[in-house]
């Protein structure tokens, strides 16, 4: 790897480098990318509700988890078509390489409850890939502060042909994280090898407990939204290695889970809840453009909701706001308490270049909160 | 370290023992340093892959020869007063502002030169530089950093603020070698209205050369806590993502909210902030870089952007 040469690379670090291409364990998990289960429920805690219809599968990262690297596609609201690549539990895109197979572009977000290892392999088999010196793909545990053999940077000595994750984190880290691959992050991140990694509290038995923060409420209902916009020049197979391309950056479509959701009819991810609950907004952020969360009535008046942590570390004291700033690579989780009326509210996301914070065309994403 | 390069024409007054032991009893006390700048037209390289050499208009403390990118350092105390000369050896007006410090925006006309005398009562990190000219001076690289420390000589972010065991700088910019430099250089008319930066720096580094500055690196030993103060001279906002360890911003733009941890901070344009980052893993190397697509890149040259390595020890 190209970079690794420019700088010293101990013997004790090349020895830290994996082998490549492990054996894949044999999945116990059976979620159907459409049958959403909430792992509460399946490791036996307190069992949030949570039904939101983007389909991305929730996975424990300690039970065993093994990713495969898939081509997939998406055909835009204006019809063009785009190319991703994304990550997917392994046997559930159709293998490697095959088609997305119905994965979604935002890859299976994986909770780790505190203490626990999380076991999680990658597994390179028919994976799509760029040429060397960018070939292959890794994870990296982006907020989780792993160590440097598990951090999935290939200039520090990531094995980038597969690999196995392990590592633990404290209560510190309850809340919202992310997984990205850290190969030419400028074209991979891009391409779609990202997702939600979400810390949780347990109990003394191990069990996931439905707080927003070691210390924090409680909440009803948990809805991940992961961030992300499309530059179209960056998808196209001739944009790989060392390209002028990625010289600048023009977003064309913008996503939360991997979808559009150009207006409140269109929403890019539904949720429905019961009145008077509280509603965990987890807003992962990986985007190449700042994002302003909101969430508005039906009339379009924005609602006031609580921050209670930011890249998954509680803050200092949660505050009230009605509009938030992600910027590429953090993250928020937030909180909002519905009314005793039943009503719609949309979540949403408005991208906003780096420069002016100018807004893009169709640069608002929608969700849908009815209860 | 061109980066970094410092030449002070005073001695400073703390040195004077006697006075450092009033400082001790009197935490009120005035020093004075001065400094020298000379405006210059000049080039800039990126090194590595994808590296180019720009031109560029900016400061540099040396009687000769071309600006440093960013300019000198200029470092002071608490309730010092500090003293600037900046000769304007180009060919265009230039002024020299020192953000949230001093107010003066007179342009000094090519061949002219102007004095600057101001106080630094808040400890932490300015960004000083041209005002003038819709962003494009500053853009073509006229930009630095006035570092301010503790009155006293304490290690800690202000004087009663968090202590720490090392410190860097980290002046941050963008340039668009097409549109604004190679156009302001040779005389055009920038159109402002667009500007597609394909240069990114950290000291005046591409990551090729910031990967394996010690001036730029996080180097220390499990533990220790470095304090970095970052300046954004660039006209985007950079979110800047640390591996290993979660830190404490302490303050943004000058002001000190109570410290919220991260493990990315959005310094935005024209911006400062400070953090501190506790070294965790001994022995281990990480990488720290900015977590915007084509940010990380020199033309489109991966990781030769705004990166540089945490190197625990």
């Amino acid at each position: 790897m190209k970079l690794m040469q420019s700088f010293a690379v101990s013997p004790r670090l090349r020895a830290t480098i994996k082998h490549s291409l492990r054996s894949v364990a044999v999945l116990s998990f059976a979620v159907v990318a459409t049958d959403f289960v909430d792992a509460a429920m399946m490791t036996g805690g307190t069992a949030a509700a949570a039904n939101p219809t983007s389909a991305i599968p929730v996975l424990n990262a300690a039970s065993g988890v093994t990713l495969v690297v898939v081509n997939n596609n998406k055909t835009m609201h204006d019809g063009q078509n785009i190319a991703f690549w994304s990550f997917c539990e392994n046997g559930m895109g159709g293998g490697g390489g095959m088609g997305g197979g119905g994965c979604p572009i935002s890859g299976p977000t994986l909770q780790l409850g505190v203490g626990q290892t999380a076991n999680v392999t990658l597994n390179m088999m028919m994976a799509p890939q760029e040429q060397p010196p960018y070939q292959g793909h890794t994870i990296h545990p982006h907020g989780l502060d792993v160590p440097q053999s598990e951090d999935g940077v290939p200039e520090t000595g990531a094995a980038v042909l597969g690999d196995t994750y392990n590592f633990s984190v404290d209560t510190r880290y309850v809340g919202s994280h992310m997984y990205h691959c850290h190969v030419h992050t400028v074209k991979h991140l891009e391409m779609g090898l990202y997702a939600g990694f979400v810390v949780k509290a347990v109990d003394n038995a191990g069990n996931f407990l439905n707080v927003i923060s070691q210390n924090g409420p409680t909440y009803d209902y948990e809805w991940n939204m992961v961030l992300s916009t499309v530059d179209p020049a960056y998808h196209n197979q001739n944009a790989v290695g060392d390209s002028t391309v990625f010289a600048d950056y023009n977003p064309k479509y913008f996503l939360i889970n991997g979808n559009e959701g150009i207006s409140t009819s269109a929403p890019a991810d539904t949720l429905t809840a019961a009145t008077g609950k509280k509603v965990a907004i987890r807003l992962i952020g990986l985007p190449s453009v700042n994002a302003t969360f909101q969430v508005k009535n039906a009339s379009g008046s924005a609602q006031s909701f609580v921050v209670y942590n930011k890249d998954g570390y509680a803050l200092p004291t949660p505050q009230t706001v009605s509009s938030l700033v992600l910027t590429p690579g953090t993250t928020a989780d937030v909180m909002v308490t519905l009314p005793s009326t039943s009503s719609t509210w949309y979540p949403q996301v408005t991208y906003k270049n780096l420069r002016n914070a100018g807004t893009y065309t169709n640069g608002t994403v929608y969700t849908k909160l009815t209860f | 370290m061109r980066a970094c390069a410092i030449r002070r024409t005073s001695v400073r007054a703390r040195l004077f023992s006697p006075l450092l032991l009033l400082s001790l009893l009197f935490p009120v006390v005035t020093f004075a340093s001065s400094y020298t700048l000379y405006i210059r037209s000049g080039s800039w390289t990126v090194n590595g892959s994808g590296g180019t050499t720009l031109p560029v208009w900016g400061f540099t403390d040396a009687t000769s020869g071309g600006p440093i990118i960013p300019g000198p350092v200029i470092e002071s105390h608490e309730n010092e007063t500090v003293t600037v000369t900046v000769y304007n050896q180009h060919t265009k007006s230039h002024n020299f502002v020192v953000q949230g410090v001093t107010t003066d925006t007179t342009a000094i006309p090519a061949g002219g030169s102007r004095t600057y005398t101001f106080t630094t009562p808040s400890a932490g990190v300015f960004m000083y530089g041209d005002t003038l000219n819709s962003n494009i001076n500053r853009e073509m690289g006229m930009f630095g950093a006035v570092v301010v420390r503790t009155a006293g000589g304490a290690n800690t972010a202000w004087t009663g603020g968090p202590s720490y065991n090392f410190e860097r700088l980290w002046v941050i910019n963008d340039m668009d070698k097409t549109r604004w430099n190679s156009v302001a250089s040779t005389g055009g008319t920038v159109n402002t209205s667009v500007y597609k930066p394909n240069y990114f720096m950290l000291n005046g580094l591409g990551g090729h050369d910031a990967m394996r500055d010690p001036n730029s690196e996080l180097i220390g030993s499990a533990g220790q806590v470095g304090l970095v103060r970052i300046v954004n001279a660039g006209q985007f906002d950079e979110s800047l993502h640390f591996h290993a360890a979660h830190f404490q911003v302490i303050a943004v733009n000058g002001s000190r909210p109570t410290p919220e941890w991260a493990d990315t901070i959005n310094v935005k344009a024209g911006q400062t902030a400070m953090v501190t980052y506790k070294m965790h893993y001994a022995g281990q190397i990480f990488p720290m870089h900015v977590h915007t697509a084509q940010m990380e890149t020199a033309n489109g040259v991966y990781l030769n952007g705004v990166a540089t390595l945490i190197v625990g020890q």
